[in-house]
């Protein structure tokens, strides 16, 4: 029996392999300006003419992809490939261009880290604006504050204001935050590299936990170990394009004789 | 197969499915009061008097204003005075919503490209705000009316449904001038010169009733004229506003809001693009 509740209660249950995400034929385009001197003399000349002085961009082509619950989907990708563009048609950010995308469940996006987050206030009004904004109610980031401020490892930090914070203590309140959200699928885009190794493995160590049968997780990385050791599957996307989709080692392999980054141990650094 | 909870599919100029979208933004109500009480109080942050900002701010500014009328009317009696701050209030909760909702939707450009939510909690949070900063004014407003000695009546309850026609001004005007702001980022730099014309069209430095009726007739086309003379009748003279001010005043919110939101709502999918 598959739930398909809206709701993000933790109860809601989905077969294993039943479908999360399909994206069929999905294609997305941009329009950029590309005025060299974005002028009023320019503008006024081009509105004569009749001239766009814009650049019709392909982020995303005739894309095909099904992720299954229970699958951990793992994406990637040269820098431009698309990547964040197609989590953000995935998640209801941006609207495909052509195609059409189905989301089976609840989804949550960690997109960037911090979002919604306002500096001026303090750690512990920061948690409750950035749960809310990822979707939780008040009475869940109540239930959860402490595990999310133990998770930081913040200590009495909580109670200052963020703009006081080191980068590393910002990111790691707002991986905790995020973390903390509990939905059906779950996307994250390059949002494990934060902090420094001990919390980088935390957080992986966190991602692990998050995989369960009844959840789809979608993670983009350029760190190919961390793709191989938690994804059950792999995506390669290349200018848009679908390019390879199947077993991690295989297609990562492609990937990397495709870009000649193999033999290079700097392109594997970040965990 | 199961039926998706979510489709998406290319963009197309037109309403979302109005049941969905409201509950969605339901579910987001405690979102939208945090994030205008951090907003708010971001903007006083590091000052000497924080928070207090809130009643300083009203009383400077009748106070600057109350020079300008004494100097340039030479009178000042207890009424004009307090037709002066009562008005200058009351335009500042529709002024703000503007001012704060002009670049809620550009400002708020993180949020929006890394999270899916009815972008309208943006606009609407502006109108919060402004709120926010309107209510301190009014317990100041009723200590000066006090001590200015004016009569209080039950005719002031008025001053519910005009506060309440005066909010969904305020929304509207939010709405509609943040998404057009999205298309057109000049109306940013226009607004301070539209609102001051505001200000000086709008019976505040002086009375509706100081006005020719050849200029009052020309006013219908001001939204707001007519709700600050209803609600100078009801704060200042303790009357029951006269049925035409409230009527004018609720067609013209009703009008800028429905035309706002439809505005909004057909196009805010196409907002994540374009920022």
């Amino acid at each position: 029996m598959i739930s398909l509740s809206a709701s993000k209660s933790l109860s809601s249950t989905h077969a294993a392999h039943a479908l999360a995400v399909s994206v069929q034929n999905v294609g997305l385009t941009y329009t950029t300006s590309i005025d060299n001197r974005p002028t009023l003399k320019a503008r006024l000349k081009s509105l004569g003419h009749g001239k766009k002085h814009t650049r019709v961009v392909n982020a995303l082509n005739q894309v095909n992809l099904d992720v299954h619950y229970g699958t951990v989907l793992g994406v990637i990708g040269s820098n431009g490939a698309g990547k964040s563009s197609l989590m953000r048609v995935i998640s209801g950010i941006v609207p495909p261009s052509q195609g059409r995308v189905e989301v089976h469940g609840s989804v949550s996006t960690l997109l960037a880290l911090g979002v919604g987050f306002n500096p001026s206030m303090t750690g512990r009004a920061n948690v409750y604006l950035g749960g809310l904004a990822a979707g939780m109610s008040r009475a869940e980031i109540d239930q959860q504050f402490d595990a999310i401020a133990d998770f930081s490892e913040l200590g009495d930090a909580i109670d200052a204001p963020m703009r006081t914070y080191s980068s590393g203590m910002y990111a790691r309140l707002a991986f905790s935050v995020a973390a903390t959200v509990q939905p059906d699928i779950l996307i994250v885009d390059e949002a494990l590299s934060t902090g420094d190794a001990h919390f980088k493995e935390k957080s992986l160590n966190r991602i692990k936990e998050l995989r369960t049968a009844d959840r789809a997780l979608i993670l983009v990385s350029h760190a190919m170990a961390t793709i191989e050791d938690v994804c059950n599957e792999v995506a390669w996307l290349h200018k848009g394009k679908l390019m390879a989709r199947g077993n991690p080692a295989e297609v990562i392999k492609q990937y990397r004789e495709f870009t000649n980054t193999g033999k290079s141990s700097a392109a594997n650094e970040d965990v | 197969m199961s039926t998706p909870v979510a489709v998406y599919e290319p963009f197309r100029a037109g309403l979302p499915p109005l049941g969905a979208y409201l509950r969605s933004l339901w579910a987001r109500r405690s979102f939208i009061a945090e994030f205008s009480r951090s907003e708010l109080r971001e903007q006083n942050y590091g000052s000497v008097f924080g928070q207090l900002w809130l009643v300083l701010n009203p009383l400077l500014l009748s106070g600057v204003y109350f020079l300008l009328i004494y100097i340039i009317g030479g009178q000042s009696d207890s009424t004009r005075y307090g037709n002066l701050t009562a008005s200058l209030f009351l335009f500042y909760l529709v002024s703000n919503s503007l001012t704060g909702g002009v670049k809620s939707i550009t400002a708020g450009q993180r949020l929006i490209l890394n999270t899916a939510f009815p972008r309208i909690m943006l606009p609407i949070s502006a109108m919060v705000i402004a709120l926010f900063k309107f209510v301190p004014t009014l317990a100041v407003f009723f200590v000066m009316r006090t001590v200015l000695g004016l009569n209080y009546s039950w005719q002031m309850f008025w001053a519910i449904p005009v506060v309440l026609i005066a909010l969904l001004m305020g929304l509207g005007m939010a709405i509609l001038i943040s998404c057009i702001n999205v298309y057109f980022r000049d109306i940013a730099s226009f607004l301070p010169y539209m609102t001051r014309s505001l200000l000086y069209l709008s019976p505040i430095l002086y009375q509706a009733s100081d006005l020719s009726d050849r200029l009052r007739s020309f006013e219908i086309a001001n939204p707001i004229f007519y709700l600050l003379d209803a609600w100078s009748q009801v704060m200042v003279y303790a009357q029951a506003p006269d049925l035409f001010s409230l009527l004018h005043s609720l067609v013209w919110a009703l009008a800028i809001f429905i035309i706002g939101t439809y505005f909004f709502l057909s196009r805010e999918r196409d907002f994540a693009v374009r920022l």
